[in-house]
């Protein structure tokens, strides 16, 4: 197997596969005022095929916080929308009506990371105060606090069960938590630098990391070793990661204006979704199975793409932001999407595909 | 499982504890998806254990003494526990309280030795009384009641019935099917009764073994392991048995075992027996009372003694094999549950990316183009058309728990009777996480 077969294909014969230290990212941060956006990319490619393509359209903006979005996630129900921002504050909205229903409150500090129970009754979120808070989103309170992070708390997802939870540092830490307990059963020195993102497969057996060091790792939950490390290009600082909905793939997002799709197995690229911008922030990616499938991002041309899991090609794209999208997520039953913007734009948007457009 | 970047090792029993639970058990077994531990203790309660946290997440606190058996439903989500005090309780986990709704209570005469669910249906159990009394429960509503299993005596050789008058059953299993119950004596036979009809189709006479401690049967149902006084562990391939005929007649037969295992060094007796998920090792337990030895054989391999795993100093008193993994559950007389795994060695190669560590030198051939200048149109050409590929995001095998799902309804009367007004015990349930209340900081 040629190991050099899953890199990106902007690399010529170089070592593609040396790790990049050497390069110094501006870290990328998104609860820092950001400079200016990037002047819009080039035109997607053509669309050809008559595939079915989506047809989302606004239908509410929420307003709310008072300073950069990082994170919009709906509950795995489906009736809820939790928000959180640099403001301090995680906000739970409904995604039906637009309406703000409770706002929690107790962190000290911006948060960058939210993540939902399976059973829609709590909310893990990372803060820059060096915690985790579980919430009873219910009762609006902070039911545990987990303490432990010698740094800002960057990204945090359950497993499937949620009966873990796993955070990753601006230390370079990954962290295996009990949350029924509230302790820590696990660290893992897992980067050189900011994690920015970690994820548990569908059993719980593997988990994946990445971070602005340019390395995706695997690792093995129970044991804490390291299975295997994907690495992008030099340019490719990955800063988003996730496995695909059964746990054959994952999903990352590069600083190179990429989002590629692995076989971890093989360590090989299948596919790379481009025409966005995506150079200086962490945005966040996801799947979208609810319809077709397709794959969503944020970007820095302040809007939302949508492309086609298969062919690559842009479906759709969302106008409507005025400032960079680093948050998006699907809604897990209905064709629905939540994107977040950062200063100066500030709201949440729903989009609702309106089936099939007028020819 | 899902698909884990290779493991270089081909050893497929565990051979190292990876932890052990402090759960003051004295018999401890896996659920069917392998993620939860029942443990039964001394005191009348049960624990369930999550393997994910390592830590309790369900008391079972239902018997004024000690639990004697625990068994698990096919889902998981009922729970078994037999106890001295006279009493099996069935616990419903997927109620969201702790301890748990229990689902139903059962009461005898006399302390319950054994029990388990029928693999296919958790509303039909098999008990064994510490007096030797074996019955099959069945509580669903229009088949009620509890049936003894008897042993056919014959009528023709006086002196022979007065001997067998004797014996009592010491030990009752379900078959993986559950289409037959066997049960062992005190006098070293085995004896198998269909479990729709109640009626006895075989007798088998285990030759020089003495009463009979344990049964155990590979996941296949073809292969059974028995435990016996003489301190020797057999396997016997199973003859099919036809269905029961009208007539009560049995089938009378002596059965040679494949394979005998014990320690020819110390002649020590075994306190129990668990088969690899695939049939190919054999696990005892050996009842030494200094230490805590785990014998492995290789089934596969002429049964081939091949590992003795040390487990410390506390002797062990029971054993349970993982159900799709190479782990082990062994309980020790001190209550705590080992829990044993394949240690894998950290790789540092995995730390790089791209980089393949290799255990041996490998000679690299060089591809004639290896290092031509490629056309950079040509290459993202390429890249583009490999691209095209389909994936595939969403499917997920769905692994199936247990084993009954191998042996269909469809043809067979004793599944179809087995499958009649089912249980609530489906796939979907989920245990709800009881955050624990503690007060804030």
């Amino acid at each position: 197997m040629d190991p050099l077969a899953g890199m990106d294909d902007s690399s010529t014969d170089d070592d593609g596969a040396s790790q990049t230290t050497e390069d110094d990212p501006q870290v990328p941060e998104n609860r820092e005022p950001p400079p200016a956006p990037a002047p819009p990319p080039g035109p997607p490619p053509p669309t050809s095929s008559n595939r079915v393509k989506p047809n989302y359209e606004l239908k509410h903006t929420m307003r709310g916080h008072t300073s950069s979005i990082s994170a919009v996630k709906f509950s795995p129900d489906g009736t809820l929308l939790a928000t959180c921002a640099n403001d301090r504050v995680v906000k739970i909205w409904s995604p039906f009506t637009g309406e703000l229903i409770r706002n929690l409150n107790g962190h000290t500090k911006g948060l960058s990371d939210i993540a939902w129970s399976s059973d829609s009754v709590y909310l893990a979120s990372a803060s820059d105060d060096h915690t985790i808070r579980l919430w009873d989103v219910d009762s609006g309170l902070t039911t545990r606090v987990l303490k432990g992070h010698s740094s800002f708390v960057f990204c945090v997802n359950y497993n499937m069960a949620s009966t873990l939870l796993v955070s990753g540092g601006c230390d370079g830490d990954v962290r295996i938590w009990n949350p029924q307990k509230g302790k820590c059963i696990k660290t893992i020195h897992a980067h050189l630098d900011y994690v920015t993102a970690v994820h548990f497969n569908r059993d719980a057996g593997l988990i994946v990391s990445c971070a602005l060091d340019g390395l995706i790792r695997i690792w093995d939950t129970n044991s804490g070793q390291c299975l295997k490390t994907l690495a992008e290009g030099h340019d490719a600082i990955c800063q988003h990661v996730q496995f695909s909905p059964n746990s054959k793939y994952i999903l990352s997002t590069a600083h190179d204006s990429a989002i590629r799709l692995w076989d971890y197995n093989t360590s090989r690229c299948l596919k790379t979704y481009t025409g966005h911008v995506n150079q200086k922030f962490c945005i966040a990616s996801c799947f979208s199975v609810t319809g077709g499938k397709w794959i969503v991002s944020g970007s820095e041309d302040n809007k939302v793409y949508l492309w086609d899991l298969q062919s690559r090609e842009i479906v759709q794209v969302l106008e409507g932001h005025s400032d960079i999208v680093v948050a998006c997520a699907t809604h897990p039953q209905q064709n629905m999407i939540a994107s977040g913007s950062i200063e100066s734009d500030l709201t949440v948007r729903i989009w609702v595909d309106r089936g099939t457009p007028a020819q | 499982m899902n698909g884990k970047p290779s493991n270089p090792f081909n050893i497929t029993y565990p051979s190292a504890v990876q932890t052990s639970l402090h759960s003051g058990a004295s018999v401890a077994k896996f659920d069917p998806s392998g993620r939860f531990v029942a443990a039964g203790r001394p005191d009348g309660s049960a624990r369930i254990w999550d393997l994910d946290t390592k830590s309790t997440v369900r008391w079972l606190d239902g018997h004024v003494k000690g639990v004697v058996c625990v068994d698990w439903s096919r889902n998981s989500r009922y729970v078994l526990t037999a106890s001295k005090d006279w009493n099996i309780v069935v616990w419903d986990l997927a109620s969201e309280i702790d301890p748990p709704k229990r689902k139903t209570i059962l009461r005898f005469d006399a302390p319950v030795a054994s029990a388990s669910f029928h693999p296919r249906n958790s509303q039909i159990l098999l008990v064994l009384l510490s007096p030797g009394d074996a019955y099959i429960v069945d509580l669903r509503k229009h088949n009620h009641g509890r049936v003894e299993l008897c042993e056919v005596q014959d009528d023709s050789d006086d002196e022979a019935q007065s001997s067998k008058h004797r014996s009592i059953n010491t030990v009752a299993r379900f078959d993986p099917p559950g289409k037959h119950v066997f049960i062992g004596t005190s006098n070293g036979f085995v004896l198998v009764f269909n479990t729709r009809t109640k009626a006895m189709i075989a007798r088998h006479k285990i030759a020089g073994a003495g009463s009979i401690k344990g049964l155990e049967f590979a996941k296949n149902g073809r292969r059974l392991v028995t435990n016996s006084q003489d301190r020797q562990l057999r396997q016997f391939t199973l003859p099919l048995y036809a269905p029961p005929s009208a007539d009560g007649a049995y089938i009378e037969q002596e059965l040679e075992p494949t394979y005998r295992f014990s320690d020819p060094i110390n002649r020590v007796a075994w306190h129990g027996m668990s088969y690899s998920p695939d049939g190919e090792w054999l696990a005892g337990g050996a009842a030494d009372n200094a230490t805590h030895k785990i014998y492995i054989w290789d089934i596969a391999n002429d049964g081939q003694f091949v590992n003795a795993l040390d487990g410390g100093r506390e002797p062990l008193v029971y054993l349970h094999w993982h159900p799709h993994k190479p782990a082990i559950a062994s309980t020790t007389n001190q209550g705590n549950v080992l829990i044993w795994h394949c240690p894998t060695p950290e790789r540092w190669g995995a730390f790089a990316g791209g980089f393949e560590e290799v255990d041996e030198n490998v000679e690299y051939e060089e591809r004639e183009d290896e290092f031509d200048i490629e056309d950079e149109d040509v290459q993202a050409l390429r890249k583009q058309k490999e691209e095209e590929e389909e994936v595939d995001i969403q499917s997920v095998q769905v692994e199936k728990r247990g084993d009954y799902w191998k042996w269909s309804a469809a043809d067979d009367e004793d599944i179809a009777w087995a499958d009649e007004d089912p249980d609530d015990d489906n796939v979907e349930w989920k245990l709800k996480i009881l955050m624990e209340e503690e007060e804030m900081n």
